[in-house]
């Protein structure tokens, strides 16, 4: 089974990949990471290896066919037949989400598995 | 209006319409598989040969050839992998690779079909949009007009993709050409330089065709070769075609994005069809086969294409704003043949419009017939490399340039612009608002001068047709400023439907040229240049009148105030670029490219690769304009059809090394065409003084 992480390189990107690894699962299950922002790249398997020792061994990066985020993360998810996608949540406003429309969103309604919404930790003060 | 739309279909069984309408479609069709010429390359090759004609069959000539460009130019997509325009190369994601899975003729069955309905339901929403329209375009008068136009020229800047900056700088330095030669007010002479054939201003044609015809010539003939073999046309048509009929939701929903893509100026037919792509995909269920042969990513991508064509006539023909590159130069036949689109055209030219309605809908269903016959013999024209194709096609153009004002200056005029389209065109400047904005700088004028005679002061201004106007020439303004502003605020939740602009970064393989120097010295250069040239307008627009000054001032001060902006940002970028490479996490600091794309895929490759191409493609590109010149000098010299049976068979083997038989028999049959021409069709060969 897999695990698909809708991966950005902010804090709530950070704690999807944290609560992927954490998540109980068949043991040495993978780890897809897809970046969830437009145009720009996921590590690479090492560098994603390196900064999240829980996941050696078995995480993996795919780009996907899509320039689209969100369809680009339901399509990976669909075509590996993921068991879970795990997803970052960031604070928006209202009128920031009326405007520029949602990723998460989107993955949330497309998913045709389960979905993990995570929230980053609150900063420490 | 039935019967307008009647006698109009009556009309087009007359033999000569008929007759031009399928050169039309033939020709359209042939440009479509040549890569890189696209929409604009069928109107603005085909464009000269119309001159003395009577308008119908003009229109029918080229509404016949825009109609069907973009059906044939699938099938180097699909079987070649390498797209016919850049607008094909979104059918090529999943139509190369049902192709490769040995169903190439599904693929194509399905993206002709898909073709053939864009353009019907294309020209029925043109049909709707006459009487829907017509009240309020008799409604408008000069300060609506007026506003139009500039609300053309800035949608176009604004919503062209890349970098506003750059847009608004291509849309002011196209307003500034179009201001060239004789004021309209005042009948004096504007940045002519003395010189007579100025004086009429720049020539239309050799306009479009230097800025996107020579600079495709240039970019392409140095382009490396198809190495790959094409995919064998297997499989059967009859499943394509019957697995086409239960995709019918996806051509509706196709074509009318592509209409609306049409409809907003400046969003042609390749963003038209990422946004179809966009939608197909956001609205399936299972996303798993998009990208690896997915009929829908082939079905509303190619609906979407054709129909962008149909959608971009709307504004062109009722409101004078062409809605793209090719509408742009039909708006600019029409005023030469003295048909003003606008209220004119829906009170006195009806039936002109409903020439064009018909002409799309029949060419749409011919050309995808056609196609269907003849794909097996047509694919080979794909293999041929464009280096070959490029002399017999500079021949073609430049004698088209020469038809509209008989002078030699124009087409010298038109390699210049050539060089300058290569340029922008390589630093990822949008050349769309600047075509608009050399149509529309005279008529924008025009109506201003009329709107501040008629009306005393500003009470024109309080109209409620122009406070709309305003209104939607704040809200792309706004857009922007949104835009960038969620480009600051880290954007893991970029929310827009829209596969465009990322793809083009990863997938644009039509396209090895298109803004691969943005970022780089040349950029700051055009930039810099841009800045110079609108600085010497203003310097130069002093000696004027005051009515004959006002529009170049205030075209040549925005164009500064955008210019230097853009200058701003690429010094502060490259200032950026140049901190980062010294740092050793080079790549990570640089971040996404700004404005072009390729900067993108530049750091991902490496940057030693990326910079030998681009000195190679900018060498090639030097060396092509300069045998362009050279065939100038020689046409002076000894005339058109001596020069060319120079010029032809020299480059053929200097540059695209083809073997020699080849090059005599392609320069004889070459050279017969063009002596055989002006008994054909109205042509006038220009004369060199030894002859």
């Amino acid at each position: 089974m897999t695990v698909v992480v809708a991966y950005a390189d902010t804090p709530p990107g950070h704690a999807a990949v944290r609560a992927a690894a954490e998540v109980d699962g068949p043991a040495g299950e993978t780890v897809v990471l897809v970046s969830a922002v437009r145009g720009e790249a996921p590590p690479s398997t090492a560098e994603a290896e390196a900064r999240w020792p829980a996941l050696a061994g078995r995480v993996e990066v795919e780009q996907g066919d899509l320039a689209d985020p969100s369809d680009r993360v339901v399509q990976v998810a669909q075509r590996r037949d993921a068991r879970l996608v795990v997803l970052g949540l960031r604070a928006r406003t209202p009128v920031g989400k009326l405007v520029f429309g949602s990723t998460a969103q989107r993955i949330l309604l497309d998913a045709t598995c389960p979905v993990l919404a995570v929230k980053p930790e609150p900063e420490p003060a | 209006m039935t019967d307008a739309a009647f006698s109009a279909l009556a009309s087009l069984a007359s033999p000569s319409l008929l007759v031009m309408l399928v050169i039309g479609v033939l020709a359209g069709l042939v440009i479509g598989l040549i890569p890189g010429l696209g929409g604009t390359g069928a109107v603005a090759i085909l464009l000269p040969v119309t001159f003395g004609m009577e308008p119908e069959q003009a229109l029918a000539l080229l509404i016949g050839a825009l109609a069907v460009v973009h059906t044939s130019d699938t099938v180097a997509a699909v079987l070649l992998g390498a797209p016919g325009s850049a607008s094909a190369s979104v059918t090529m994601l999943d139509g190369y690779s049902m192709a490769r899975q040995g169903q190439a003729k599904r693929a194509l069955s399905l993206a002709f079909l898909s073709s053939m309905a864009g353009g019907l339901i294309g020209a029925v929403g043109l049909t709707v949009a006459i009487p829907l329209a017509r009240p309020l375009v008799l409604s408008f008068g000069s300060p609506e007009l007026f506003m139009l136009t500039i609300l053309g020229v800035s949608l176009a800047a604004v919503l062209s993709r890349g970098n506003v900056l750059k847009g608004l700088t291509a849309g002011f330095l196209g307003l500034l050409l179009g201001l060239v030669g004789t004021s309209p007010t005042t009948a004096e002479e504007r940045f002519s330089f003395g010189s007579l054939f100025l004086s009429d201003g720049m020539s239309l044609v050799a306009v479009a065709l230097g800025i996107f015809g020579l600079a495709e010539i240039a970019s392409r003939v140095g382009q490396r070769r198809v190495e790959e073999k094409p995919v064998e046309l297997s499989g059967g048509w009859g499943s394509g075609i019957r697995e086409w009929l239960t995709h019918w939701t996806q051509v509706v929903r196709g074509s009318l994005i592509g209409i609306w893509a049409g409809v907003l100026p400046g969003v042609g037919a390749t963003a038209g069809t990422w946004l179809a792509y966009g939608q197909a995909v956001a609205t399936a269920k299972d996303k798993r086969k998009f990208g690896k042969g997915d009929p829908r990513g082939i079905v509303g991508p190619e609906s979407a294409n054709n129909s962008v064509e149909a959608g971009d006539l709307i504004p062109t023909f009722l409101f004078g704003i062409p809605g793209g590159v090719p509408s742009a130069m039909l708006l600019g036949m029409l005023l030469t043949y003295g048909i003003q689109p606008g209220p004119a055209i829906v009170t006195d030219h009806l039936d002109l419009m409903y020439v064009i309605i018909w002409s799309f809908a029949i060419a749409s269903v011919a050309g995808a017939f056609l196609c269907f016959l003849a794909t097996g013999q047509l694919a080979r024209l794909t293999k041929v490399p464009f280096a070959v194709l490029g002399p017999g096609l500079l021949v073609v153009m430049l004698l088209g340039a020469f038809q509209e004002g008989g002078q030699l200056g124009d087409l010298w005029i038109m390699v210049a612009l050539g060089v300058v389209g290569f340029f922008l065109k390589a630093t990822g400047v949008p050349r769309a608002p600047l075509l608009i904005g050399f149509v529309l700088a005279i008529p924008m004028e025009r109506y201003y001068y009329l709107t501040t005679n008629l009306y005393d002061g500003y009470g024109w201004l309080t109209r409620p047709g122009v406070l709309v106007f305003a209104a939607v020439l704040v809200v792309p303004v706004l857009w922007a400023v949104a835009k960038r502003l969620r480009r600051r605020s880290g954007e893991a939740d970029d929310g827009h439907r829209d596969e465009h602009e990322a793809d083009e970064v990863a997938d644009d393989t039509g396209d090895e040229l298109e803004g691969s120097l943005a970022g780089t010295g040349w950029s700051l250069g055009v930039a810099a240049l841009s800045v110079l040239v609108f600085g010497g307008a203003l310097w130069a627009s002093r000696s004027f009148s005051d009515e004959a000054q006002l529009m170049p001032q205030l075209v040549a001060v925005g164009g500064l105030l955008a210019a230097g902006f853009l200058l701003l940002q690429e010094v502060r970028h490259r200032s950026a670029r140049l901190s980062a490479d010294d740092g050793p996490l080079a790549a990570d600091v640089a971040g996404p490219a700004p404005g072009g794309g390729g900067t993108l895929v530049a750091e991902r490759t490496g940057t030693a690769v990326v910079a030998a191409t681009r000195h190679h493609d900018l060498l090639v590109a030097a060396r092509t304009f300069a045998a362009m010149a050279g065939f100038l000098v020689l046409v002076a010299a000894v005339g058109y059809v001596s020069a060319t049976l120079v010029f032809v068979p020299a480059f053929l083997l200097l540059v695209a090394w083809v073997r020699p038989r080849t090059a005599v028999v392609y320069t004889v049959v070459l050279g017969a065409v063009l002596l055989a021409l002006p008994s054909l069709l109205p042509v006038d060969l220009p004369m060199g003084f030894l002859q």
